[in-house]
């Protein structure tokens, strides 16, 4: 009787001194692996102009027709990205993502990019739609923010560097 | 047939017509050999290079002109140092085309990587991206390698506005010239040109405005390369995204064939909305060429003016509310008229389910006759039912007009009014048909007349009684042209004949259509121009349905179908005299705005008023009811062109707010006023009218819908050949048959006033500011603007400068114009544009504009 | 020797009408509108021999007989549009005999029908322009031109027209375009000229030194002409001798002299430097070396070694001349005169320039060598008109003679 009672005990003193397995999650979060797919994120250059050129070729990449891109076009008053298009509408519905990143490989300009957040929950289906404004990245700190009146003719290429078209 | 040649292209032997290019040989066996430059519906000029095969003729003993034999008995063939170009070089007896050699191969692999070499290889931000046929022979034909080195590459604009409709990316010009030739040599505005040379070869529009052509859109559809780009369609999807659907022009009498790319947008709401319109190959009605109005006048479908709701007159003022109390309210008070006291009348843009049902309402249900088009301008359906033209019903190479045959324009300017028979009768002409242009004053087509006939104003009858004569008799030679151009008509192989109404009254029009019946029924020892294929009567309507209209008995005097009625009642200008004063109690007004065009002077005495209608407009405002109907683009229905060809369309954006299509608003009508339960689909209207409209028996939306191949094949998948025209796969319609009159016809004397001293005469302009027109704002800078055009020695006499506004005094008012001095008007005719239409001619009334005489 | 061509060399003033006449002018066109048929004039040339001089050398009667018999609107083009690199044959001709020139056109006017003669002068060619334009006031003024000549019956009316400076419009289709007043574009053949020429009417194109040359074969006969030269290539022909020769300048000799004659006649190399190659037809010929010095000047002499006789105009090339520098100066020409209407050309010149540059630079590789030889091969036989075929011979010849001076540019 008494046996298995300090056997029960030992174990519980033996795990109490162990350091935890378990983490305080949402106040503690686990790091994720470098290259694990989470929520998707529309990046930027270095001067705050957007990289995504609004060429749906992510949505007609997607195996679960979950992107929504319309476009249109830039002027050297209002310029949100290098070239001659940009996207004006841009959506990704979560719910019917599945996080296979063809769109990361379609993308011709490394616009999207499959990033760590993983903490996708909803209420409703219509929050689970992201829109432009929630994907795009923040302005890095030496650029300014999109729409920008710049200098005409300097960003006249779609795809600013190919060196290497290949 | 004895012209066939025998050609045999990688072992397969075809058969096809002397003087056929090797490409399109090629094509008949689905051999798909690559081009850029050559169209099928150009002349070949062999410049891009691509399409290089390796052809070989059999060799011929040079004394005896036997063919020498291999010793298997084989000819042999000599094949050229060089490789060829398929698209020069037309087929021979015996001779054997290699595609798909090594050499050959070798050859395209070598053009793909040249014209890639300078090609700026954008194509995830390029509109044509998709459905380009640089991508597709790139990916069929190209290396898959370039050892180009990217800094060597050429750079140039990227953004190169020809004008406000098209756009031209210099860096994905390959200068094939497709665009500079069309221009040139289809549509005769040559606007667009080569400049400079070797790789600085650019191109440039020659006009001011820039890119000055009724057909600038067809050239993006014929670019091999995104080079060329829409305003309109510009960044606006990617054409993978876009779903076809097929449709016809809401505009001219031609029925050109259209494709809508549709697409659900967030920008709209969530709703389906047109992103463009690209042409549909009919090879009869308009090839693959739609002009700049039917492409781009589409944005009044979707205009946030549209009417979203049924307006009902409460305490003075147009309040929403529901179907249901509406057409109750409606019907209600129309049960409360008697038949003399009650009018329909309507506009010609509807479909011929909606006439149907239009004149059920009024002649069954509301026990009237005084039902008319509200804006009717031409005469002559009932003729047109018996003399009208007769398509041919092939669609393999069909059979047009050419040498030996003739083609009469009119009291019209084709290239105004309709483009698409403008650039058929060009083409006749060019091919060698005589053609004769009759009209009070010159217009485009006389370019290419060989007689070009202008009558005194007021005497187009007279004139056509003349040449109708002239026709009658046989003559050797005469120095009239008349005469001359009579005896060419009357001894042609075929005959087509246009008319409009430019100039001349409705009763005016009606003895021309007789006359000109007449004319065709003349034999003088030849078998007359009725009934055979190409030859009869085709009248250029106001608008894309007029033909319906009058198949349908849209007139006070026939039945659907041409049944006359026994007891006619008012027509239009009877009907408006009833409203002002009192005899007309009731009006019921389906797409006309007769107040706005100045045809009718407000309410006048009317109890009732109700208008079925997209806007508010000026009539609509003063309604008691004001029906939301739906637009071309929201629902089904068919439209009968001017050939009598019956052409279904499709439903394809989402419709606006609670609007109706106009059948289903009549037949819910109908079906209070006592006229049974109405038909749920246009399908079964179609089916009720086929029953009761003897021309159109035997016609269902099934029959409607039928396709066949058409060749040449330039409307297919394979972008690389005819450019991105779609293919006709939702029907090539139905032309019902007419039945040739036994005798000719009896012609009223028709009493013209002939105006003295300066006469004005009103003329079309394609761009007329209207109600659909004015909502593509892609067009603005464009619309006609009221222009009056007089020859130098009038404006002399006149003291009028080049240039100034004046005031002209016309049917609806006076209009402010400006003065242009031109030899295009004739002396004593002073011509007026852009402004509402109104019959006949007028004695000119110009007054020069105050402020302009003070400064 | 005495000149045929160059006569003015023997007689001056002969670019005066009564010098010219003084000395046998006109006599030919006399002798051919009494004399003979136009049928027969073109069989006296035909029997002759006599080949085009601007290059492609197609025997001018059997040009002249491809035009219709039937009435109608007929041209004849005298092709003074010398764009060549090295060529001043035709200018010298129009400046300084220029009634011998037009002598001959009236006589080809004459033997295929036409009422009118163009001369298409290249742009630059204003001085030679003017003095034959006075030489043709002359004519006209004693009614050698115009209508009833010589109380023949025969009329012609002879128009100067000044090119804008393109080499392509010496090519006769774009010559054609560009005298109606459009680019300067070569349309693809058929239709020829012959058959649907200027303005879709039957024309003939000739080269100015052709037409001088058809004169003196009216006047002395077809055998006559025959025994100069060799049987293949008889006459006279200008060979334009320029580069590092002591003597440059047109030396008018008998075909079949050989290249080595040339340049001696020339006064030899100059400054006594070894010979390193020739141009033996401008930029468009393929270089020959010194061991195709002792071909013959005839059309087919240098066909053993893999080059062309031209319009004869040669540079002479001594030991100090970079051979990558001359192939780039070549390609840049050709780039610069493509008209752009076929792809080959148009994109092939502009990519071989910028290889060929880069190598000159010393920037290049051997990867970009082989991307030469293979492009200009990939140019070769794909082209819409001859442009495209000379502009790789300077390319693919030095590759094939100096391969070594390609590789000691290449970056280390």
């Amino acid at each position: 009787m008494i046996g298995p009672l300090l056997k029960g005990m030992y174990t519980t003193l033996k795990y109490a001194l162990k350091p935890p397995v378990t983490i305080q999650y949402p106040e503690v979060k686990r790091p994720v692996r470098y290259r694990f797919k989470g929520r998707h994120e529309l990046k930027r250059y270095d001067n705050g102009l957007e990289k995504c050129i609004g060429c749906s070729l992510c949505a007609a990449a997607c195996p679960a027709d979950a992107i929504f891109v319309e476009a249109a076009e830039n002027t050297d008053e209002e310029r949100y990205s290098p070239g001659e298009r940009y996207a004006k509408t841009y959506e990704i519905n979560m719910l019917r993502c599945i996080f296979c990143g063809f769109c990361e490989d379609a993308c011709p300009t490394q616009a999207i990019v499959l990033e760590h957040n993983y903490e996708l929950s909803f209420y409703d289906r219509a929050s689970a739609i992201y829109t432009k404004d929630m994907l795009i990245v923040d302005v890095p700190i030496n650029g300014r923010p999109t729409p920008q009146k710049v200098e005409p003719g300097s960003f006249d290429r779609a795809i600013p560097v190919m060196e290497d078209p290949k | 047939m004895s012209d066939l040649v025998t050609i045999t292209i990688d072992g397969v032997e075809v058969n096809v017509p002397k003087g056929t290019l090797v490409v399109d040989a090629a094509k008949r066996i689905g051999n798909d050999i690559p081009v850029f430059c050559y169209h099928p519906k150009m002349t070949p000029v062999g410049m891009c290079r691509m399409c290089l095969v390796e052809i070989g003729l059999p060799v011929r003993d040079r004394a005896t002109g036997e063919l020498l034999r291999n010793p298997d008995g084989t000819p042999q063939i000599n094949f050229g140092r060089n490789l060829q170009t398929a698209c020069t070089v037309q087929v021979s007896p015996g001779m054997v085309v290699r595609t798909n050699t090594p050499f050959v191969r070798e050859g395209r692999e070598a053009i793909i990587e040249f014209i890639l070499s300078s090609h700026p290889l954008d194509c995830p931000i390029c509109d044509k991206g998709g459905e380009c046929p640089l991508q597709n022979l790139t990916m069929a034909h190209g290396k898959g390698d370039t050892r180009m080195e990217f800094t060597d590459k050429m750079k140039l604009a990227k953004h190169v506005p020809l004008g406000e409709l098209i756009y031209l990316d210099r860096e994905r010009c390959i200068q094939c010239g497709r665009c500079v030739r069309f221009q040139d040599e289809v549509v005769d505005d040559p606007v667009l040109q080569f400049h400079n040379r070797g790789r600085s070869l650019e191109i440039v529009t020659m006009s001011d405005p820039g890119f000055d052509s009724y057909w600038s859109g067809n050239t993006t559809d014929i670019c091999p390369v995104g080079a060329l780009t829409t305003a309109d369609f510009r960044f606006g999807a990617r054409p993978w995204e876009l779903t076809p659907v097929a449709t016809l022009s809401p505009h001219g009498p031609a029925g050109s064939n259209m494709t809508f790319s549709t697409r659900i947008e967030a920008a709209a709401g969530g709703r389906t909305v047109i992103k463009r319109i690209m042409p549909r190959q009919h090879e009869l009605v308009n090839e693959i060429w739609i002009s700049d109005r039917d492409r781009f006048v589409h944005h009044f479908a979707d205009a946030p003016e549209r009417l979203t709701q049924p307006l009902l007159r409460k305490n003075g003022s147009l309040i929403p509310v529901s179907w249901d109390e509406a057409l109750e309210f409606v019907a209600q008070k129309l049960k409360g008229f008697d038949g003399t006291a009650v009018a329909g009348l309507s506009g010609d843009r509807m479909s011929n389910e909606d006439f149907f049902l239009f004149q059920k309402l009024i002649r069954q249900g509301l026990k009237s006759n005084h039902i008319d088009l509200a804006n009717g301008r031409l005469a002559g359906g009932d003729v047109v039912a018996q003399v009208g033209v007769v398509n041919d019903t092939t669609y393999d190479l069909p059979q047009r007009l050419g040498v030996g045959d003739a083609v009469l324009v009119v009291a019209c300017d084709l290239h105004e009014e309709e483009p698409v028979w403008w650039l058929r009768a060009r083409q006749a002409a060019k091919r060698g048909a005589t053609l004769v242009t009759l009209n009070a004053r010159p217009t485009r087509l006389d370019r290419e007349a060989a007689f070009a006939i202008h009558y005194a104003p007021g005497t187009a009858v007279e004139t056509i009684r003349r040449l109708l004569n002239a026709a009658k008799v046989e003559v050797e030679q005469s120095d009239d042209p008349i005469v001359a151009a009579a005896q060419a008509l009357v001894k042609a192989n075929n005959l087509t004949i246009f008319y409009g109404a430019e100039g001349i009254t409705y009763e005016e029009s009606d003895a021309i259509a007789r006359l000109l019946g007449n004319l065709l029924l003349v034999k003088n020892g030849g078998s007359g121009h009725v009934g055979r294929v190409n030859n009869g009567l085709i009248p250029v309507w106001p608008h894309n349905n007029t033909q319906g209209a009058w198949d349908m008995g849209i007139h006070p005097a026939f039945e659907p179908g041409y049944k006359p009625v026994k007891t006619p009642g008012r027509n239009a200008t009877a009907v408006y005299a009833g409203v002002a004063n009192g005899e007309i109690r009731a009006l019921y007004l389906m797409g006309a705005d007769p107040v706005g065009d100045g045809l009718m002077d407000g309410r006048g005495q009317l109890k009732l008023l109700v208008v079925q209608e997209l806007f508010l407009t000026q009539t609509a405002a003063l309604a008691d009811v004001v029906l939301p109907a739906q637009s071309w683009a929201e629902r089904e229905g068919t439209f009968t062109s001017g050939e009598r060809r019956v052409q279904r369309y499709y439903p394809a954006i989402t419709p606006v707010g609670e609007c109706r299509p106009d059948w289903q608003i009549l037949a819910q009508m109908g079906e209070r006023l006592g006229l049974g339960k109405a038909p749920f689909a246009a399908s079964l209207v179609f089916r009720d009218l086929a029953k009761v409209v003897k021309p159109y028996k035997g016609m269902d939306y099934r029959s409607l819908a039928q396709v066949a191949k058409q060749w040449p094949d330039v409307g297919g998948e394979d972008l690389y050949y005819g450019g991105t025209a779609y293919e006709n796969r939702s029907g090539l319609g139905q032309q019902w048959p007419i039945t040739p009159p036994k005798e000719p016809f009896a012609v009223p004397d028709v009493e013209v006033p002939v105006p003295q001293g300066l006469t004005l005469m009103r003329i079309a302009a394609l761009y007329t500011p209207g109600t659909l027109n004015r909502h593509t704002k892609l067009l603005a800078a464009r619309l006609a603007q009221p222009t009056l055009l007089l020859h130098p020695q009038d404006a002399y006499a006149l003291a009028l400068q080049d240039g100034e506004p004046v005031t002209v005094a016309v049917n609806s008012g006076n209009v402010q114009a400006t003065l242009r001095i031109s030899e295009d008007a004739p002396v004593g005719l002073a011509l007026i544009r852009a402004i509402p239409y109104q019959p006949g001619t007028a004695v000119a009334h110009i007054t020069r504009v105050a402020e302009f005489a003070s400064s | 020797m005495t000149h045929i061509l160059l006569r003015h060399r023997d007689i001056p003033g002969i670019h005066k009408l009564d010098v010219y006449r003084a000395h046998g002018g006109y006599q030919a066109l006399q002798k051919a509108l009494s004399e003979h048929t136009p049928d027969e004039v073109i069989q006296i040339v035909r029997d002759s021999s006599l080949r085009g001089r601007g290059g492609a050398g197609f025997p001018t009667g059997v040009k002249w007989s491809f035009i219709p018999k039937a009435p109608g609107d007929k041209y004849v083009i005298i092709n003074t549009d010398e764009s060549e690199t090295g060529t001043f044959k035709d200018r010298e001709l129009c400046e300084y005999n220029p009634h011998q020139v037009i002598e001959g056109a009236l006589i080809a006017a004459y033997a295929i029908g036409a009422k009118t003669v163009y001369n298409y002068f290249r742009g630059e060619y204003m001085d030679a322009a003017h003095a034959f334009e006075e030489a043709l006031q002359e004519a006209y003024a004693a009614g050698l031109i115009g209508q009833n000549i010589l109380g023949s019956g025969f009329s012609v009316d002879f128009y100067c027209h000044y090119g804008a400076g393109a080499y392509i419009c010496g090519e006769e289709t774009a010559l054609i375009k560009s005298l109606e007043g459009e680019l300067g574009q070569p349309w693809s053949k058929p239709p020829f000229p012959a058959i649907e020429g200027l303005y879709g009417k039957p024309t003939v194109v000739n080269n100015t030194e052709t037409l001088a040359n058809v004169p003196p074969i009216i006047i002395n006969g077809a055998d006559w002409y025959k025994s100069m030269g060799t049987p293949q290539s008889p006459g006279p022909k200008i060979v334009c001798m320029s580069g590092h020769v002591e003597k440059p300048g047109n030396y008018e000799v008998e075909m079949g002299v050989t290249y080595r004659q040339l340049i001696e006649m020339a006064g030899g190399m100059r400054g006594g430097k070894k010979f390193k190659a020739l141009l033996p037809s401008g930029g468009s010929g393929p270089v020959i070396t010194e061991k195709a010095l002792d071909a013959p000047l005839t059309y087919e002499g240098l066909t053993p070694f893999g080059s062309v006789m031209g319009s004869a105009s040669v540079i002479v090339m001594d030991e100090t001349v970079d051979m990558v520098w001359a192939a780039q100066k070549m390609t840049h020409f050709f780039k610069h005169e493509s008209c752009g209407k076929c792809t080959p050309c148009r994109e092939g010149t502009f990519w071989m320039e910028k290889v060929l540059h880069r190598i000159y630079e010393g920037h290049g590789s051997q990867k970009d060598v082989d991307t030469l030889q293979s492009v200009a091969q990939q140019i070769k036989g794909k082209t819409l008109c001859a442009l495209g075929e000379f502009a790789v011979s300077p390319v693919l010849s030095t590759l094939a003679h100096f391969p070594q001076e390609y590789r000691a540019k290449l970056a280390k």
